[in-house]
């Protein structure tokens, strides 16, 4: 056992204080050396940390810099204009927000109630040995890429629709034998006719909104289950130990709860809504219209730039797409920055 | 600066508390002395004009009830509350008289000279001849064949080589917590630091381990000058040469082990000894 | 008293119906979405599909310059944006941990997570393709790393911010500089979970079309020039599939399969890895 390299405890001296050991020495030599390189990883990391504000600055920058010819040539009727003509190179973001706004409402109608279902048959209902595989599941509806619900919907589901659903749902609203072998009663509600009406072609904006509801059912059930299952279990036990029925456990105790955690779960849902691309694209029908159908085809912002943009010509042109990505950009910041937010005070009251 | 004024240094408490030159004479150096030190986590203050001395080659306990500030004592001897942005130290600590609480202290160089082992045993997601390693590679570049040798001293040091020279490449968390603790104390011993702290060293432990690393300590002492906080009484009686009783922030009494425990000064050290709070 | 009984009981078995009927729809339109991807993709699937071009309408071939293509957008997109993602991951968890600036970068960053990609797109045309003057692969690489970036940062710190801090103070303790600790103590103790992370990015990235609209475009012909427009996987999918030929729309189902295939494969890895525990 060697004693080399320890020395008697009491004269360790510092540098300053005369007789510096070899020991000390090389040490404050090693010690310096890696000072440089420790401030240099630091200053690294915190360069790539401040790139993503970075990031952020830049696209806001970049699409207003790239929007303002169109909308100085245009000003606000930008926003309000329907019409959508490159030849006389006219542009109107009116149907485009309209058909984004109507898809996601569509999307959300449908994705909530069915996502908040879903949720409370994992949390309350399902049998432990069920809640793994489902929960996968339903995470891989969220892992497929978006052009794959493009693809299906266009080839499997907007025939599907247009066969089958959309002529039993006209002759149900407009009373007039058209279409369908329908011979039922039918409902004679002003309002639901004319939403309902028009050739069955298949896609439309109800096919992109149902499209979307299936994309955005994941995200509202995964958070949701998250904060459902944050809930203290005590707190469920004594609304059950006063015989409550689970409904009604779900309904006062939990809901409440998470209210804010569900709510930002739903305004992430919207937010992927608004912004989907390749899922919208393929059953929307892309034409420049606003109708009061949920049959007729339209389109949305994302749509519009996909579509439009590679053969756009004239900077007029070209600078109206990029404006109305702007706009698309700016609504989903805001959604998005709601949800974090509530996200946000959900995890604080957790801890 | 001369030992025995530094010796006779009088606590806040009204009545001055001796060191009493009963161990061994008082011949012991002082290589770690604490003078006139507050410590705040944000706006609270957790040590109240602390003033202590570490004797070179001796064991001081630090003992007291929970949230009397021993730990925090223990952090600031090797500056490990600055990696933490609210927690701040004023005061003095002097180490071979020099302070380590000004601004130009290196504190890696602080911390390869004074060395730590936690409560919890913390071995690095590394093999048990990596973790030795580890900190002999910071500082040296080593011929495989010395660095076994000091990993093999290391681990002797730690009363763990007969245990794992077979094993050498396992993992760290495959051992189980008495040795985890003693790989810990093999990995401290490893980078020749002047003073080891250790933080509860036992508290995550049985009583066979326990009893193991207690006999570590004492056989380190002589190497080392060593302070340890714990909250067994009976451990700071069967290890320690020198006692501190904290209370609430402050410094209540610094003596000889053998007179804390049996004749001490102060009426609270008294009533925590025998147990009527704590 | 006793009906009021009856009906709560009668609208709970009615909601509780409704929820196995939610989750049985739910999981009919992953079934049914699946077994179309399969049914139409692999009918088509053969050796043929991996080793000839895409043709022209009319005439058989395959998939391969959109394959190699979108590995290659892919392989550079991920090599781009890892560093800067774990980096910028790595401040966040060590060092700024309790800064305002962080909390600031989180909230900036969880909000690009889930920004449209198009608008990325739009973003890298303005400030590559525009001034360049012509569309090109690196263009199509940077969009799709402005996406892997947020993912990997995301994981990262979410990884590094679960080292217990005893791991860290006792390197410290040891005399290790801040950098050393992170490098290798707490990167090592969150690998698992910083590779699922990058698995997680590359699968995000691999289904994306809209970012490559306008920046890579699309090549009919096999090429490895990066600085022309450069075929992919998505790009192909979408162009053939909204025309009227049947063989190039079988060719599209054929790649979606291809790219599901992939993007399961990937989340199955990234599970496994955070599921299997780490030794060492």
């Amino acid at each position: 056992m060697t004693t080399a390299g320890r020395r008697p405890v009491v004269d360790m001296a510092l540098p300053s204080s005369g007789a510096a050991l070899p020991l000390s020495e090389e040490r404050s030599k090693v010690l310096s050396r890696l000072r440089g390189g420790d401030a240099i990883f630091r200053h690294v990391t915190r360069a790539a940390a401040i790139s993503v504000l970075l990031i952020l600055g830049g696209v806001i920058f970049s699409l207003i810099q790239g929007a303002a010819p169109a909308l100085r040539a245009f000003g606000l009727t930008f926003f309000v204009q329907e019409s959508w003509n490159p030849v006389t190179e006219r542009f109107g973001a009116l149907a485009p927000i309209y058909g984004t706004i109507i898809t996601s409402l569509i999307a959300m109608l449908i994705a909530v109630p069915f996502g908040l279902l879903i949720t409370l048959f994992l949390t309350e209902l399902s049998p432990l040995w069920l809640r793994r595989p489902i929960g996968i599941a339903i995470e891989l509806l969220a892992g497929i890429p978006s052009i794959i619900y493009g693809i299906w919907g266009l080839f499997v589901f907007a025939p599907f629709l247009q066969q089958h659903v959309q002529p039993f749902m006209i002759d149900l609203f407009n009373c007039v034998p058209l279409i369908s072998t329908f011979q039922g009663s039918c409902v004679a509600a002003p309002g639901l006719s004319l939403l309902f009406a028009g050739p069955p072609y298949g896609i439309g904006m109800l096919t992109a909104g149902l499209i979307l509801a299936i994309m955005v059912l994941p995200f509202v059930t995964s958070i949701s289950r998250d904060v459902f299952e944050a809930v203290p279990p005590v707190l469920k036990e004594a609304a059950y130990g006063v015989g409550c029925t689970t409904w009604e456990v779900v309904r006062y105790v939990v809901l409440p709860y998470s209210r804010v955690g569900v709510i930002g779960g739903i305004m992430l849902g919207l937010g992927r809504a608004l912004g989907e691309t390749m899922a919208v694209t393929f059953v929307i029908g892309n034409a420049h219209r606003i109708s009061t159908s949920l049959f007729a085809p339209a389109t949305t912002i994302s749509a519009t730039i996909a579509n439009e943009f590679t053969e756009a010509i004239g900077d007029l042109y070209t600078s109206s797409l990029i404006a109305l990505g702007l706009i698309l950009f700016m609504i989903t910041f805001i959604v998005l920055a709601i949800a974090r937010y509530m996200l946000l005070r959900m995890e604080r009251r957790i801890g | 600066m001369n030992m025995a004024s530094v010796q006779s240094t009088a606590t806040s408490v009204p009545t001055p508390v001796s060191t009493s030159t009963a161990v061994s004479g008082a011949n012991y150096p002082e290589k770690v002395s604490v003078r006139n030190l507050n410590f705040y986590y944000g706006q609270n203050k957790a040590l109240k004009n602390v003033n202590v001395s570490l004797y070179a080659g001796m064991v001081t306990a630090f003992i007291g009830p929970s949230g009397c500030g021993k730990s925090t004592l223990l952090r600031i001897l090797n500056r490990i509350y600055d990696l933490y942005p609210h927690q701040r130290a004023e005061g003095e600590v002097l180490i071979d008289n020099a302070n380590i609480l000004s601004p130009g202290q290196d504190l890696n160089y602080l911390r390869a000279r004074v060395g730590m082992v936690f409560q919890k045993p913390t071995p690095f997601p590394m093999s048990i001849y990596e973790n030795i390693a580890f900190g002999i590679r910071l500082y040296e570049r080593l011929p495989k064949s010395e660095l076994d040798g000091r990993v093999e001293s290391a681990l002797r040091r730690g009363a763990l080589w007969e245990e794992v020279k077979n094993k050498l490449s396992a993992n760290g968390l495959s051992l189980s917590g008495g040795q985890q603790q003693r790989l810990c104390i093999a990995r401290t011993v490893a980078v020749r630091p002047e003073v080891i702290l250790l933080d509860e060293p036992c508290s995550a432990l049985d009583p066979i381990s326990t009893a193991k690393i207690e006999e570590l300590i004492d056989e380190l002492k002589n190497d080392y000058t060593i302070a340890i906080v714990t909250h067994n009484m009976q451990q700071a009686a069967r290890v320690s040469d020198y006692t501190a009783f904290m209370y609430l922030g402050e410094l209540v009494e610094f003596d000889a082990t053998s007179k804390i425990f049996t004749s001490p000064v102060d009426p609270r050290t008294q009533d925590y000894i025998t147990g009527r709070f704590g | 008293m006793f009906d009021l009984y009856k009906s709560r009981r009668r609208r709970n078995t009615v909601v509780l119906g409704l929820s196995i009927a939610a989750t049985a729809i739910g999981l009919s339109w992953l079934a049914a979405i699946l077994g179309t991807l399969l049914w139409e993709g692999f009918s088509g699937l053969s050796l043929q599909v991996f080793t000839e071009m895409t043709p022209p309408p009319g005439s058989n071939g395959g998939l391969l310059n959109p394959i190699i293509g979108s590995l290659i957008l892919t392989g550079l997109a991920v090599a781009v944006g890892t560093p800067i993602g774990i980096l910028a991951g790595t401040y966040m968890a060590e060092y700024g941990r309790y800064q305002k600036l962080t909390m600031l970068i989180r909230f900036i960053n969880d909000i690009l997570l889930s920004a449209p990609s198009i608008v990325i797109g739009l973003f890298v045309y303005e400030v590559m393709v525009a001034p360049m003057g012509h569309f090109s692969g690196y263009a199509g690489a940077v969009a799709l790393a402005l996406l892997v970036i947020p993912v990997v940062v995301r994981t990262t710190e979410d990884m590094l911010a679960l080292v217990p801090k005893e791991l860290r103070e006792a390197a410290s303790a040891l005399g290790m500089p801040r950098s050393k600790v992170i490098q290798k103590v707490s990167y090592r103790a969150a690998r698992a979970g910083m590779i699922t992370g990058v698995l997680l990015a590359v699968a995000r990235i691999s289904g994306e079309t809209a970012p490559l609209l306008f920046t890579a475009l699309n090549n009919q012909f096999f090429s490895t020039n990066l600085n022309a427009p450069v075929a992919s996987l998505p790009v192909v999918i979408f162009q053939f599939a909204l025309s009227p030929y049947p063989d190039w729309q079988r060719l599209a189902w054929i790649g979606a399969l291809i790219i599901t295939l992939a993007v399961l494969a990937l989340s199955i890895i990234a599970r496994a890895l955070t599921a299997a525990p780490s030794r060492g």
